[in-house]
């Protein structure tokens, strides 16, 4: 048995090195930069930081600020943009961001990106309250209906995201799930590389009883999004704020976004070739520089 | 719970260390964590379906101890039809009742009279079919004074629900399990580290070779009207590396889990697509239930030595149970037919017994071009017949065939999910070309002296099967649904 044992321990050690190489030597992940919580108590990365994408096609910088891409030249006119993993765009080269498209599309203005994946829109309001000491002319805030679901404690309490509790009429700040953790995971490619690739599995179907599902259901949730707007209206300036809907949001949200008086540029992709890549559903290249087209359209 | 789901990776060291290190001392606690360990096993899927386990666990228990003590022929018999009953009761009731009431009404209304019919929405209970048979070979083993009775009943329940071959066989003989479950187990490194190898390179073949050609298969079967006969071949010849690969990495995986727990299970696949002709096919896929067939119905109804048609009669009727054991569907027995039409001019010919105990392709002889021919027809035999396994019903194995044969055009098929068509033809010559390499011992595929290449084929096994898992396909094995 004892030799049995320390066999098996031997072949596992050897190869977990093994799968570490080949892990790093053919970046079989991307690397994912270190966050911190901001005196604000925003999630930001660290600032000046650079890292591989998956398949090391390309490098990805964090900037000074802690936001993903590069710094504009100057700050005046300025517009900036403010998303989730969309506008963050880890998946595409530095050229792809969309504040340079959109510079390219309407140079008149000057952009800054101020991103981090899982951005929920009350949080994209938070960072956009901090950007206000730049003078921006608008902010654009690139979402869909689950930034606005995950805003909410009472749809969906998320410990990790920064929401609303209505009930309190309070931002609940969202904090660091299990950084320690996250450190080794992301450093030890190979066990990461596992991670990701059985990710799903690890997740068992919680049964669900038919009273939740009612509950749940979207526009159930239009009482809970006009109470999230009634808030965003007295504490951010909401003039200033322009809502980007990607093409995949629901039809009925995006109405209803419009019918509260907000400044919404619904993005249209049915005349386009797929603006997502093969095997996720994040914009490529071509897809972003669409998105920026519409968007420049209606800065004009 | 599956072989290639992460509960099994944390079940399965958690089983083996407790049977090793706390169980290991006394039979009876080794039996009794067996019945506790593979009652869990089953129940993760629906622990409703554990009583018909037990009933069948227990009614085959007494009947064994009374057919042995009883001597009157006329009780006998009777004790032998109670089993008989219950078992098939369930297994009918369980997987054959819609398709009864179904043709029922169907015949009727061929002939005029309308009757009404109630569907029943049943659940199949996974691996009723493998148990319930594994049950039977034991009743009538001891009906046949084959076989003494156990008095052991905590043995006898694990001999039926040992959890490695629970769900999806070998189906066991009880004079091959229950000797095995009586005696102590004692630890063996030789056993177990085959045992943890044949489980790796079964969750290749699971995983590698026949989960990543699901998504095709059922792509092609599904728009057979939309795809060029190329196309049709292809999904074919896909399925069956497909269902080899699934069923019979499902063997690997449970004879090398039973070889972690010092139990050996017999050989359940032989390279089958080596095979020279459907009679040797036969004797190397699905060799538990081949060999279950032969015991309990061709050779009771007389074997081969009975007159030519009874022989045949016997063959034919054989294959079509086979057949209708596989699933409630004329498509299987229309299966089991066409595999009985190229078994029987063997039979006549006296050519079924031709390539016993003998290796393929050994060396470059005058024989190798009539083996390698054989070969390859049986292959396209069997694959042809696989149409019918595969399709939903007769309607679309017509379907299949006509548009296969009668509209013959070729287009480059892409992969559903977009991925690069190469990589699969890469995998699967490597695969064939691995499988001719090991063919001598189907229980040992890393048969190899130099360690460093032995290392080599591990990781490159595993790499493999991490490669190829794909979260998005249903994982599940082809054979529960039998």
């Amino acid at each position: 048995m004892k030799k049995f044992v320390k066999h098996i321990v031997y072949f596992l050690a050897l190869g977990l090195i093994l799968g570490e190489i080949i892990a790093r030597f053919f970046f079989l992940t991307s690397s994912i930069p270190e966050r911190r919580i901001d005196e604000f108590g925003i999630q930001r990365y660290i600032p000046n930081q650079e890292g591989y994408s998956k398949g090391g096609t390309h490098k990805w910088y964090i900037n000074s600020k802690g936001w993903p891409g590069k710094l504009p030249e100057n700050y005046d006119n300025l517009i900036t943009i403010i998303g989730d993993s969309f506008i963050e765009n880890f998946m595409n080269p530095d050229s792809c961001h969309q504040m340079n498209f959109l510079k390219e599309l309407a140079p008149e203005f000057n952009f800054t990106e101020a991103s981090r994946s899982g951005v929920s829109f009350i949080e994209a309001l938070e960072i956009s309250k901090q950007l206000d000491s730049l003078k921006p002319k608008v902010h654009l805030i690139y979402i869909n209906e689950t930034d606005f679901e995950e805003s909410i404690v009472q749809i969906n309490s998320l410990t990790d995201i920064t929401q609303l509790d209505l009930k309190k009429n309070k931002i609940v700040y969202g904090k660091m799930k299990a950084p320690g953790v996250k450190k080794i995971l992301y450093n030890w490619k190979f066990i990461f590389y596992l991670y990701r690739r059985f990710q799903s599995s690890f997740k068992l179907p919680k049964p669900t009883k038919s009273t939740e599902i009612t509950q749940n259901s979207f526009t159930n949730h239009f009482d809970y999004f006009e109470d999230l707007i009634d808030y965003c209206r007295k504490n951010y300036n909401l003039k200033k704020v322009v809502i980007v809907l990607r093409p995949d949001t629901d039809k009925q949200f995006s109405a209803f976004l419009q019918r509260q008086d907000l400044n919404v540029i619904q993005l249209d992709d049915s005349r386009d070739a797929d603006w997502s890549f093969e095997h996720d559903h994040h914009w490529t290249c071509y897809g972003h520089q669409k998105a920026a087209e519409q968007v420049s359209e209606y800065l004009k | 719970m599956l072989f290639n789901s992460l509960e099994f990776f944390v079940f399965l060291p958690l089983v083996f260390f407790i049977y090793w290190f706390l169980t290991f001392k006394s039979l009876r606690v080794q039996n009794v964590f067996i019945v506790i360990a593979s009652y869990l096993f089953y129940g993760w899927w629906d622990w409703r379906f554990l009583s018909l386990i037990a009933i069948s666990t227990v009614v085959d228990y007494y009947i064994g101890i009374n057919l042995y003590k009883e001597k009157r022929e006329s009780k006998r018999k009777l004790l032998l039809w109670g089993s008989l009953v219950i078992n098939i009761g369930f297994l009918g009731f369980f997987k054959y009742y819609n398709f009864f009431a179904e043709n029922f009404v169907q015949a009727f209304s061929f002939f005029g009279n309308t009757i009404s019919s109630r569907s029943l929405n049943i659940i199949l209970p996974v691996g009723i079919s493998f148990y319930t048979f594994q049950t039977l070979s034991y009743t009538i083993d001891v009906y046949r004074s084959k076989l003494e009775p156990t008095k052991d009943f905590i043995g006898f329940a694990a001999f039926v629900a040992f959890f490695p071959q629970l769900v999806a066989g070998p189906i066991e003989r009880a004079s091959n399990l229950l000797p095995q479950l009586q005696k102590r187990r004692t630890f063996n490194y030789k056993q177990a580290s085959g045992g943890l190898k044949l489980i790796t390179w079964g969750l290749f073949k699971k995983v590698a070779i026949a989960d990543s050609l699901a998504p095709m298969v059922d792509d092609i079967f599904s728009n057979v009207g939309t795809y060029p006969s190329s196309t049709l071949f292809l999904g074919v010849i896909f399925f069956g590396f497909q269902i080899y690969g699934d069923f019979s990495g499902y063997s690997d995986i449970a004879i090398g889990t039973s070889k972690l727990l010092g139990i050996e299970l017999m050989s359940n696949f032989k390279f089958p697509y080596f095979s020279r002709n459907i009679a040797e096919f036969w004797r190397r896929w699905h060799i538990s239930l081949s060999t279950w067939f032969r015991d309990y119905i061709y050779i009771p109804l007389g074997g081969s030595k009975s007159s030519l048609k009874t022989v045949i009669r016997n063959i034919l009727l054989v294959f079509l149970i086979s057949g209708f054991w596989h699933g409630a569907n004329w498509t299987f027995i229309a299966w089991g037919a066409i595999h009985a039409l190229f078994f029987i001019p063997l039979l006549i010919s006296g050519r079924n017994r031709k390539f016993l105990n003998s290796f393929v392709l050994m060396g470059l002889n005058k024989s190798t071009l009539k083996e390698m021919l054989g070969i390859l027809t049986t292959f396209v035999v069997v694959t042809l017949s696989w149409v019918f396994f595969r399709a939903e019903s007769l309607t679309h194995a017509a379907h299949y065939f006509k548009k296969m044969f009668f509209d013959m055009s070729f287009r480059v098929y892409n992969h559903p999910l977009g991925y690069r068509m190469v990589d699969y033809f890469i995998l699967l010559l490597l695969f064939v070309l691995y499988e001719y390499v090991i063919r001598k011992d189907e229980r040992n595929p890393y048969k190899f002296k130099s360690k460093p290449l032995r290392f080599i084929l591990y990781t490159l096994t595993i790499f493999g099967t991490i490669l190829f898992y794909d979260s998005g396909v249903d994982r599940s094995f082809i054979y529960f649904q039998f």
